[in-house]
């Protein structure tokens, strides 16, 4: 049985997190973050239309949010916001040429420049920074 | 339109939208988070016209981000002439959509049609 190239596995190998380092998590956290933003997003569109039907349409569906379960998913929309935020600004940075070091000549064992110390602080930072606000959201919706 | 340029609005509408649901999610905690959510509340916000405006802004800035985030991903995974097209038109035709919808709602409420 030939072993199947890693360039070939599709979403299998796109997800996957055990190769690549830290990098590869912030990938993957990324377009999770992204798509689970964007689901939110419409379903936020959706949730705010329900206005038109009046104070009692508006009040049935904040009953449905406003819930333990509602509150949860809330502070999880939270903690994916300031992921996507805080690591898109490093990945903007980073395309922009900034904290991505010199080039150099290609030498054993071919660490790339660009996946360095000051980006890793960045994926990081994001995490905990993510971690934090998801907390902060938790202490705002259930301390009142 | 060119992938670059494409990136290049992709980063734009990303930053704009960050400054903006900042504004958006402080608005929400000047008053406690229940109360901001109240109808009342909620109808003042959408009838105060600058607030609206930036509403539809942070709408159209989300959405245009949003879908091309997913047509970039979408892409990754695989490639083709038609599948290209067909990913790169539904993000757009479901964007837009997104948008209609939305502006239905900031339009109606702001006009006093609730």
């Amino acid at each position: 049985m030939t072993k199947q190239d890693e360039h070939k596995e599709g979403i299998g190998g796109m997800i996957n997190p055990r190769r690549y380092g830290i990098e590869r998590i912030a990938y993957l956290l990324m377009r999770l973050s992204g798509l689970g933003l964007l689901a939110y997003f419409i379903g936020h569109i959706y949730e705010t239309s329900s206005i038109l039907k009046g104070q009692v349409g508006w009040n049935e569906f904040l009953e449905l949010t406003q819930t333990n379960e509602g509150h949860a998913i809330l502070a999880i929309v939270i903690g994916m916001c300031v992921f996507h935020t805080v690591n898109g600004i490093r990945v903007m940075l980073g395309h922009g040429g900034v904290g991505v070091g010199k080039p150099s000549r290609p030498d054993y064992p071919y660490d790339p420049a660009s996946q360095n110390i000051r980006h890793k602080i960045g994926i990081y930072s994001a995490i905990l920074l993510a971690a934090i606000a998801t907390l902060y959201g938790l202490s705002v919706m259930f301390g009142e | 339109m060119r992938e670059s340029v494409i990136m290049k609005i992709h980063y734009g509408t990303a930053l704009a939208a960050v400054a903006l649901v900042a504004v958006h999610i402080l608005m929400r905690l000047t008053q406690g988070f229940a109360e901001s959510l109240e109808y009342d509340s909620v109808i003042t916000n959408y009838k105060f016209l600058p607030y609206a405006g930036m509403l539809e802004i942070i709408l159209i800035l989300i959405s245009i981000h949003g879908f091309n985030g997913l047509r970039v991903v979408l892409l990754e995974l695989k490639q083709g002439r038609v599948y290209e097209k067909a990913v790169s038109y539904s993000c757009v035709v479901a964007m837009i959509a997104l948008i209609a919808y939305g502006s239905r709602t900031i339009i109606m409420v702001n006009t006093g049609m609730v």
